[in-house]
């Protein structure tokens, strides 16, 4: 009988108040909405040259970096004919070194024709990676 | 003596306000709605396979001046969903970029195993359309994936 004559005394709604769930609701939207980022395409930028523009460098001012099909590296110095071979990932070290020997050196990546796109960005990723700026893209000429 | 409400506020048991309580359903059956029926333009069936690097940068441009050019294994170019030849890439491009004035940025979405000469016609392809900003699209690698080497 007790619980009964509470019941009649209580003026407390026993429903969960719902008329501020949809501001709640659209308050939890609207801040989604505004703090949404979507995400920005990633890659390696190059500035290409400008056409019919062509630049007489030294030989002594270049580095040959070949790109191989199997996707080995072969180096070149400017005037000599000595090469050797690295992999992509020694390319940052190298480049790091001759720079600070000739602030003048310019990367030229020459790629084989048949060699596989990914191989050509591994090095561009190193050069890129060692701060490199003055970047020249080519495809290895065949003979 | 006035009657208030002209008498007629006793007999009323019409709510004289607006019934709010569906208006929330409402919003989230449109919201719903959209939802589902919103498709997102980018991403066509183009298969690509990213190459991935390590100091990949954000492309620092307004997504208006990004035009995307495509490049799948065999050679084929895709410039805003229809496939060109690699002939006609500097006719397509060489309008868009005067358009732009000269602010746009040709992002290459290459696939990693593109062989090389095909990349090396359509970079001269650009260069003759007179494309300077170039960036060579790339998923970041991240360091501790890559092996040691």
């Amino acid at each position: 009988m007790a619980a009964v004559l509470n019941k009649k005394k209580s003026k407390v709604s026993d429903e969960v108040p719902t008329s501020s769930m949809a501001d709640i609701a659209f308050l939890l939207l609207i801040f989604f909405l505004v703090t949404t980022t979507f995400p920005k395409d990633k890659g390696l930028s190059i500035v290409l040259p400008e056409p019919g523009v062509e630049a007489e460098v030294s030989q002594r001012n270049i580095l040959h970096i070949i790109v191989q099909v199997s996707g080995v590296v072969t180096v070149k110095r400017g005037e000599s004919q000595q090469e050797q071979q690295y992999r992509p990932s020694e390319i940052e070290g190298l480049w790091r070194q001759e720079v600070t020997a000739n602030p003048n050196m310019i990367a030229a990546v020459k790629t084989h024709p048949d060699a596989p796109y990914k191989y050509m960005m591994d090095v561009l990723d190193a050069l890129h990676a060692a701060n490199a700026e003055r970047i020249s893209l080519q495809v290895l000429e065949e003979n | 003596m006035a009657i208030k409400g002209g008498g007629f506020q006793k007999n009323s048991k019409v709510s004289s306000e607006v019934p709010s309580s569906s208006l929330a359903d409402i919003a989230f059956l449109l919201l719903i709605f959209f939802m589902v029926t919103t498709v997102f333009q980018n991403d066509r069936q183009i298969p690509i396979e990213w190459p991935e690097v390590q100091s990949a940068q954000k492309i620092d441009e307004k997504q208006k001046n990004i035009l995307n050019i495509w490049m799948e294994r065999d050679g084929s170019v895709t410039i805003n969903d229809q496939a060109y030849t690699m002939e006609q890439a500097t006719t397509v491009v060489a309008p868009l970029y005067a358009a732009s004035e000269r602010a746009l940025v040709i992002s290459i979405r290459a696939d990693r195993e593109v062989p090389y000469r095909f990349m090396d016609q359509l970079q001269s392809a650009l260069v003759a359309a007179g494309v300077v900003r170039v960036v060579f699209a790339a998923t970041l690698e991240q360091s501790l994936q890559r092996e040691r080497r």
